[in-house]
């Protein structure tokens, strides 16, 4: 082997086999795996409703280990938890805010009412701090949505306030032409975490005065900024107002810069995985709550493209690559004809990083649960012939996390 | 051990070469321009004017977590002394190193002085210094940075928030003897504060404590700690309207000056500084704010000073100010302050002085590189410390 035969296959081994744990395949790992996508949100039935309970509180979530950050999340979860209903059940949403901010749920993709559709002054006022709001629709149409707040949007989401909204139906076209074994949703997000801190802390302070004000009966449109009318806003600006655009109240801040990416409030090495057999066929719902495109592809296989935004297609794509883009959804279908475990993640290699530092984010792995136990083991490092590098080290084979390549 | 160390130091020196990944801190910088012109006034009716842009300085810190997510921290800070100071142009006001984690803090470096332990709304720190610092006995008087900023050693312990517990040791200016650092003060503080983001909804107090200060100095006819010249402050603030509008604040510290009992003349302002005397200083302010931001503060403060063993001297202070922002960082404001001394002080500092000042004050602080978050902000204190 010579030098460059060498890094060739150095380079192979440690991308594609070093990135996932060796316990892979242990019941504990698959168990706690579960963990790793959204729970359903449980529901009582009241009459004709499905009665559901959402809260937003101010959280710490793990995004990686020993990664910490502050977060705004539905029932204290990073995606908030996952509503599934039948298409045309009612649907009652107690939404409780237990922050100093304000809120709202949108909710993403769903033919609600338009009082229901939770843009502050536009179809409701926000959701002020210690206050309820109930949000009513009928849960239309069928597909894979999502829900999140439209309050600050920019912040509130990147902070963890989305969560998946699943409406199915008893005849579901895609388990007709697709017969699938088993789903997963993954909800990809990315996140500026220095604006995030630096945000969050400026909104908190500013929230705490204005609840006070307006406790104490002195909403002030300035102040607020809040007008009734474009005349209005004239009118102050006139008089010698200044918008908090302008560079005289706000520094030309850039816009944020997201370095840590996420799938179901995960990064690398914290990603999910999706576990499938031989034989078998998933369905993988894909959800983005968060400001970036994602190239995401699947090694090894290709994959049906069968919903775009919930809506199936009449044509379903076969395909190994698609572009997530924000606010977007697609079901895809993945049938288990290649054992392995395959890499499965954003091939805009910028958003399987950590800080800047590769690999991480949304990278994860497709993992055939069948793996014959001789096909686990990863070539040993003195069956490739590298010397006396293992010597030593109390190990014959290569590590299977790397948290820098 | 020289080759030794020379080593280790080309080691370090290469490995952070070799990985390219020096960690670039947060970078704080701080800038304060204050520009004034003064008319002063004695008793006697003679005036003189001047330009005077003193306490004008620069901040620049660099700060890091370090392995343990403790973090670590340098200050580098230079001032516009006064004219006549003896400092030369430009003083180093700060040059510390600090190291600190949620509730701990180590300091060790020229930095301030615990000769404090509240704050006044003046236009300058040292406008009322006779009535609001610890003063420094080492000092002749020829400045006020030797009461304000010194080379400290200190440790403080945060119990649960905002109880401040620091003890400390510092190398206090000492113009007999300029080339020696050793230490020659010690002391002690216990202080409630509230952090600054939850200051304005919080009722009553804002800050209490009290500090005792001991300067090791050559009292003659004594030996040991019974040299040292000791003195004991207490401060108090009171939220008196609490309001993000309209905000008022009233504070108060008092200083007592043990001092020595022999002492019983003003001649010198050394005998001012170890003379027994109790002191205060106690200021009235209040703030208006638009658009979330301060936009106009005015604040009148008294203080007053009396000598024990001094026949019929003391020394009061009036201030009076009002600013007025005119843009983010940017204020307008007038300042006047007449100070009287009566007896041995008068004769030490003239009788009476009154001064006007108009003024331009510009201001910045920005943190660039973010990283972390402040001990104090609202995340950290309300919904769990980050480390």
């Amino acid at each position: 082997m010579n030098r460059k035969e060498f890094l060739q296959f150095g380079t192979m081994g440690m991308t594609g086999m070093a990135l996932f744990p060796a316990n892979l395949f242990a019941e504990e790992t698959k168990k706690a795996n579960l963990d790793k996508f959204p729970s359903r949100l449980p529901y009582t039935k009241n009459g004709d409703w499905k009665e559901f309970h959402l809260s937003v509180n101010i959280t710490q979530q793990e995004l990686a280990p020993a990664m910490k950050i502050h977060t705004l999340t539905f029932n204290q979860t990073m995606p908030g938890p996952e509503i599934r209903v039948k298409e045309g059940d009612k649907v009652r949403v107690f939404f409780k805010n237990n922050t100093e901010l304000n809120h709202t749920i949108h909710w993403h993709g769903i033919y609600v009412p338009w009082r229901m559709d939770g843009v502050p002054y536009v179809t409701q006022m926000p959701v002020m701090p210690g206050k309820e709001f109930v949000y009513e629709f009928t849960a239309e149409p069928y597909g894979t949505h999502f829900y999140h707040c439209h309050w600050g949007t920019l912040l509130h989401m990147q902070s963890g306030m989305f969560g998946s909204l699943i409406v199915e139906k008893d005849d579901d076209p895609i388990k007709k032409a697709f017969p699938y074994d088993r789903e997963y949703t993954l909800v990809y997000s990315a996140h500026d975490v220095n604006f995030l801190r630096n945000e969050l802390n400026g909104m908190l302070e500013r929230m705490k005065e204005r609840m006070y004000m307006m406790q104490t009966g002195r909403f002030d449109p300035e102040w607020f900024n809040l007008f009734d009318s474009m005349e209005e806003l004239q009118k102050a600006i006139a008089n010698g107002y200044q918008p908090p655009y302008l560079v005289n109240r706000r520094a030309p801040a850039d816009l944020p810069e997201p370095n840590w990416f996420t799938v179901n409030g995960k990064s690398y090495p914290s990603t999910p995985y999706l576990y499938i057999k031989t034989g078998e066929t998933i369905r993988v719902r894909l959800i983005n709550a968060g400001t970036e495109n994602h190239h995401l592809h699947l090694h090894g296989h290709d994959f049906w493209m069968v919903c775009d935004d919930g809506v199936p297609l009449p044509q379903p794509w076969q395909r190994n690559t698609l572009s997530l883009s924000p606010g977007k959804t697609y079901d895809i279908i993945i049938e288990g004809t290649n054992r392995g475990i395959w890499t499965f993640h954003d091939h805009d290699t910028r958003r399987v990083t950590n800080n800047g530092l590769y690999p991480g984010g949304n990278l994860m792995a497709l993992v055939y649960e069948d793996l014959p136990e001789e096909e686990r083991v990863i070539q040993p490092m003195k069956k490739m012939k590298m010397g006396n590098m293992n010597k030593g080290k109390g190990r014959d084979m290569l590590p299977k996390i790397a948290l820098d390549e | 051990m020289k080759t030794f160390k020379y080593i280790l130091t080309a080691v370090f020196l290469g490995a952070t070469l070799l990985a390219q990944s020096q960690v670039l801190p947060e970078i704080e910088l701080g800038a304060k321009a204050v520009v004034s012109g003064n008319i002063n006034m004695d008793d006697a009716g003679a005036a003189s004017a001047v330009a005077d842009f003193s306490d004008s300085q620069i901040l620049l810190g660099f700060r890091q977590k370090l392995y343990s997510n403790w973090r670590g921290q340098m200050v580098f800070g230079m001032q516009f002394p006064d004219a006549d100071s003896d400092l030369g142009q430009v003083f180093f006001n700060h040059v510390f190193v600090q190291v600190e984690n949620q509730k701990n803090i180590f300091k060790l470096g020229r930095s301030t002085t615990q000769t404090i332990i509240n704050e006044f709304p003046t236009l300058r720190d040292d406008d009322a210094l006779y009535f609001t610092y610890a003063l420094n006995p080492f000092s002749v008087g020829a400045n006020t940075q030797d009461n304000q900023y010194g080379n400290v050693l200190e440790y403080t312990h945060i119990f649960d928030q905002r109880y401040w517990f620091t003890i400390h040791a510092e190398n206090y200016a000492d113009l007999s003897n300029p080339t020696s650092f050793k230490l020659n003060g010690l002391g002690g503080s216990f202080l409630y504060i509230v952090p600054e983001t939850q200051v304005w909804n919080r009722n009553i107090l804002q800050r209490a404590g009290f500090s005792y200060n001991s300067y090791l100095t050559d009292r003659p006819g004594y030996t040991g700690y019974a040299q040292a010249l000791k003195e004991m402050l207490g401060a108090l603030t009171f939220n008196v309207h609490p309001d993000p509008v309209n905000f008022v604040d009233l504070r108060i510290q008092g200083i007592y000056n043990i001092g020595f009992s022999e002492i019983d003349s003003l001649n010198t302002y050394e005998e001012y500084v170890r003379s027994p005397s109790v002191y205060f200083y106690s200021s009235v302010r209040y703030l208006r704010r638009k658009l979330e931001r301060p936009k106009f503060q005015t604040s009148a403060g008294f203080g007053y000073r009396s000598f024990s063993q001094v026949d019929a001297s003391n020394q009061w202070i009036g201030i009076f100010n009002m600013f007025y922002r005119l843009g983010e960082n940017f204020d307008f404001g007038f300042q006047y302050r007449y100070q009287h001394n009566k007896g041995q002080s008068g004769l030490l500092f003239g009788n009476a002085a009154h001064r006007f000042q108009l003024t331009l004050v510009y201001t910045i602080d920005h943190v660039f590189n973010s990283q972390f978050d402040d001990r104090n902000s609202l995340l950290n204190l309300e919904h769990g410390y980050m480390k």
